[in-house]
């Protein structure tokens, strides 16, 4: 294994889990997912010796989601959009939990339903605000849109997902759950 | 500023990237419009509590496995070449002279300190197979192995836990290697023994590549402050995968 191998490793494995967690959310599937990080990964081995040692997670982050868009584009022709299935993320809660739990549970489940209504332009930028915590400077390099667009496309998220927000909530307190 | 201007620059204004220039006018318009500095409290409020809040993924582990296999594929000599062949021509045939060059002075004077080193650790290997002498201090307990070294060399040397990898530590000893006494750590993988030793860079860092000699496979790499050779009769991508996740825990 050579040098350049070792230094990559060392830079970029430990981001693994925040680059999946960014692909899982803009894809919505682990299978896909998974194929966008090994993808992103060998773009990132062959494009290491354009990396100036700024933040490598932000650099990793961006390829991440350019071969997320790249993977979207190449499904986009032979891929319907499937509508939102309750079902399907329906949440099994066990009895057991303490009152708290059982409401910080439920607070999560609803924030992921409601993320997960966002179109995928909305859904990135709030994975790399919020929780990978990415400057507006090097969200718009990485979205590769100018500092204003960042701004308020970020400002239309957060709104957009508030909104949602309090809908699932009111869903499912008129489902009695 | 009214209302309509403010809500536009709201979030920047919380998230602390508005300019100098921005911040004391909205700042002003909060002060004097409690309609804004409501909806202000609530970006704020919510901003956190998607943070505390969201649930994260985590990479499933056969995921990092999966990388490493196609990363391995990626930097094999082969590949690598053809990458750098790709610039203009006239920097290929500069890269090529150089490389001949290089090649030329590499195996007049690298290989023969290196083969020296390799000799003296295939021996080391198989000495440590073929008398009753694998281990002195024997437990599967990194605890235990690693103090074990303290006093009997000048460094101290890492020792990895690589159960859940399949590797089995068996223990340590040590060896004379690079004309000076070393650590060997030894793990089991199945059927095989692994050899690792582990001594100070003093003068030369050492960086050899999966290479296969006498029916053994061995590789070095030299990380924080420290060489590391391992050696097995394993296969080349077994001592290459374990020399992955040795690695790894040592960057742990």
């Amino acid at each position: 294994m050579g040098d350049e191998r070792r230094r990559f490793d060392e830079i970029f494995l430990p981001h693994l889990d925040a680059a999946y967690n960014l692909a899982r959310w803009i894809l919505q599937n682990d299978q896909d997912a998974q194929d966008v990080v090994q993808e992103a990964y060998i773009r990132a081995f062959k494009g290491f010796h354009g990396f100036r040692g700024e933040n490598g997670r932000a650099w990793l982050l961006t390829i991440v989601r350019n071969a997320a868009y790249t993977w979207f584009n190449k499904r986009a022709s032979d891929q319907k959009w499937v509508p939102y299935v309750e079902e399907k993320h329906a949440e099994i809660i066990s009895i057991d939990q303490s009152a708290s739990e059982h409401r910080v549970e439920k607070q999560k489940e609803d924030l992921r339903g409601a993320l997960e209504r966002l179109p995928p332009e909305f859904r990135e930028v709030i994975i790399l605000y919020e929780i990978e915590g990415l400057s507006y400077k090097e969200l718009a390099l990485s979205l590769g849109v100018p500092v204003g667009t960042v701004m308020s496309r970020l400002s239309r998220a957060r709104r957009r997902l508030r909104e949602e927000f309090a809908q699932v909530k009111t869903r499912r307190a008129a489902n009695g759950l | 500023m009214d209302c309509d201007e403010v809500s536009r620059l709201l979030d920047a204004y919380i998230d602390g990237e508005l300019d100098e220039t921005a911040r004391p006018e909205i700042q002003k318009h909060l002060d004097s419009c409690p309609d804004c500095r409501e909806e202000a409290d609530r970006i704020a409020g919510f901003s956190s509590l998607v943070r505390a809040t969201l649930p994260m993924y985590k990479a499933p582990a056969e995921l990092k496995a999966k990388i490493r296999a196609s990363l391995r594929e990626a930097s094999a000599p082969e590949s690598h070449w053809l990458f750098r062949l790709r610039r203009p021509l006239i920097y290929a045939a500069a890269i090529l002279v150089l490389g001949f060059v290089l090649a030329s002075a590499f195996r007049t004077y690298g290989p023969h300190r290196n083969q020296e080193l390799i000799s003296q650790a295939i021996a080391n290997h198989a000495c440590s197979l073929m008398v009753d002498h694998l281990v002195d201090v024997t437990s599967s307990d990194r605890q235990i192995v690693r103090p074990w070294f303290n006093g009997k060399l000048d460094y101290s040397p890492p020792v990895a836990d690589l159960a859940q990898e399949g590797y089995t530590l068996v223990g340590g000893r040590i060896d004379m290697l690079d004309k000076r006494p070393v650590a060997a750590i030894v793990y089991r993988h199945g059927s095989q023994v692994i050899n690792v030793f582990v001594w100070p860079v003093a003068n030369r860092k050492i960086d050899l590549d999966v290479q296969s000699d006498r029916g053994y496979h061995f590789c070095g790499w030299n990380q924080a402050g420290l060489n590391y050779f391992c050696i097995s009769a394993a296969t080349a991508e077994d001592i290459e995968k374990f020399e992955d996740e040795f690695r790894d825990h040592l960057n742990l």
